[in-house]
């Protein structure tokens, strides 16, 4: 569980601060969310609930942060290991560079950690099997697609089992097919019970996986619901969320009287199939019902 | 592309433990640089360190790395002994205003050949050995996990940065930049530098949050996947290297010393 109060941070060299005044809490096994435009403060909000924001950054932050119950300000980084785990955007520069093989990669941090050595390639075979890796298992990390070592970079953090894992924008730097098995190996996290915070641009995907969607402008959170709830809002586009076409076009539909009556906005092309379909349909029977 | 100069193979050579192999290219170094005669690193690469490498069935990649990278250094070598050696009276042929001394040619066989032992010590341990394994077997000698960490990113950093510079002049092509001949390499080579120093350092920030998150110096005694084979006769094995290398430590002082 993440657990954010009255949360404000500004680093060292900035002129306003990152974040202002964030409470919000992630309930176990719960997929949520961070929405925003650019300098909105997402990728800080990572920083702070995974805890290299201000471990490794330096800078002020007021509020509370807990993880399954523990004060992160009091904590060390590396005592932080296993609790949390965080997944950045550049899967390159998440892989260690210190092991020539993907199983010898997510055995990296077992092996930080002083775990045996039986426990560690149990723990190492399960993940590879989890997120499909088996079939590289003996390739260089760098030899992998970019879809690839973001699964890997997953993989890694994975095999410390740890209770909350943050994504920031594993998927910005992927194509389409990187993008799917990234989101599969989302899945995999909800399988297994893991609270997860995922940074994310990729709307249409977020509205069919997460659970609850958080909208940040300017550092502070301003909306906060189900993906139905966010995404359809028309205040999306001011707040620097580029809204879905699909809801974008029901908007304009429903303006026209060519939406059904009462059926909320769709965030997902089943939704908007459906939705539309029914338009259609109606005009069989002389008009939109 | 290759992460490492490694030729997988099945050789007795091959499965020795790692630090056999190191202690090896360490102690005939050792032993070739203790002697001053020329013969004796000589006869060490021909008796010793030759016939490894035959019987590792990676002659063919080891002599061509020879060829690539010590044949450039004994002639630079040859070159600078041979014609600069100070104090050398003994003239054998004449450059135009620069003399060839047998004091100098015979100064850089010598060392040459210290060399060409070395580099064959250490290429014979770089293609008989994966470097995930000599990692691990460091790490079971507990030898610090940042030294390990640090001689294993070197490995890889070269083949990274070559791939990275090949992005970076492949868009610069893409925007119209030409190279071509010399002078085009030159040129290109400062615009080259910038980007890819600039992505190094973020690099650096990134990974060591990455590393901090994965625990990286979290303990003192941090464990291997992977299990390296050793054997009592290879701890005796390599007791007898190290005593012969420092057999040849005390002869080489006592021949100075007398």
């Amino acid at each position: 569980m993440i657990e954010v109060e009255k949360l404000s941070f500004s680093y060292p060299t900035g002129s306003r601060p990152a974040l202002v005044d964030v409470s919000f809490a992630v309930r176990p096994a719960e997929l949520c969310a961070v929405v925003g435009g650019d300098g909105a403060g997402k990728s800080t909000l990572a920083g702070v609930v995974s805890g290299t924001v201000p471990h490794l950054t330096g800078g002020d932050v007021e509020g509370s942060v807990r993880v399954n119950g523990r004060t992160l300000a009091d904590a060390p980084l590396s005592g932080l290991v296993g609790e949390v785990g965080l997944v950045m955007q550049n899967p390159f520069n998440q892989i260690s560079g210190a092991r020539f093989s993907v199983r010898e990669e997510l055995a990296f941090g077992l092996e930080n950690l002083g775990v045996p050595r039986d426990e560690m390639a149990e723990r190492v075979d399960t993940v590879m099997r989890e997120l499909g890796l088996a079939k590289v298992r003996d390739r260089s990390p760098y030899e992998l697609s970019g879809g690839q070592q973001q699964l890997l970079a997953i993989g890694s953090v994975l095999v410390m089992r740890p209770g909350v894992m943050v994504l920031d924008e594993p998927t910005s730097q992927l194509d389409s097919a990187g993008c799917d098995l990234v989101f599969a190996a989302l899945d995999t996290l909800k399988e297994q019970g893991i609270t997860t915070l995922l940074i994310e641009h990729r709307m249409e995907r977020l509205a069919r996986e997460a659970d609850r969607v958080l909208v940040l402008e300017h550092g502070t959170i301003v909306a906060d619901g189900t993906p139905g709830e966010v995404l359809a809002d028309e205040r999306l586009e001011k707040w620097g969320v580029a809204p879905l076409r699909y809801t974008v076009a029901a908007r304009r539909a429903a303006a026209r009287q060519l939406w059904p009556a009462g059926k909320p906005l769709p965030v997902t092309l089943d939704a908007a199939v459906e939705g539309f379909g029914g338009t259609v349909e109606s005009f069989d029977g002389g008009g939109p019902r | 592309m290759r992460e490492t100069v490694h030729a997988s193979g099945t050789s007795r050579i091959h499965r020795l433990n790692p630090v056999t192999k190191l202690t090896f290219a360490v102690a005939v170094t050792v032993c070739a640089f203790a002697m001053v005669d020329y013969r004796w690193p000589l006869l060490l690469f021909c008796v010793v360190v030759l016939p490894a490498a035959i019987a590792a069935g990676v002659v063919r990649r080891f002599l061509l790395m020879l060829a690539a990278l010590w044949a450039p250094v004994a002639v630079a070598v040859l070159l600078v002994q041979g014609f600069f050696f100070p104090g050398a009276h003994d003239v054998i042929a004449r450059l135009g205003p620069l003399k060839l001394s047998s004091e100098g040619v015979s100064f850089a066989v010598q060392t040459a050949l210290h060399i060409l032992v070395l580099m064959g010590g250490f290429f014979l341990l770089l293609l008989t050995t994966h470097a995930s394994a000599l990692m691990s077997a460091l790490s079971e000698r507990k030898v610090s996990p940042n030294v390990i960490y640090i001689v294993s990113a070197a490995v890889q950093i070269v083949p990274t940065f070559n791939r990275r510079a090949t992005s970076i002049l492949h868009a610069q092509q893409a925007r119209g930049q030409t190279i071509h001949g010399l002078r085009g390499r030159m040129r290109a080579l400062a615009p080259l530098m910038g980007p890819l120093v600039l992505s190094a350092f973020i690099d650096v920030g990134e990974r060591a949050a990455a590393m901090e998150t994965r625990g990286f110096g979290a303990t003192r005694r941090p464990t291997n996947l992977t299990v390296v084979a050793d054997s009592g006769a290879q701890r005796g094995l390599r007791a007898a290297m190290l005593l012969c290398a420092l057999v040849s430590i005390v002869v080489n002082v006592w021949g100075v010393v007398r």
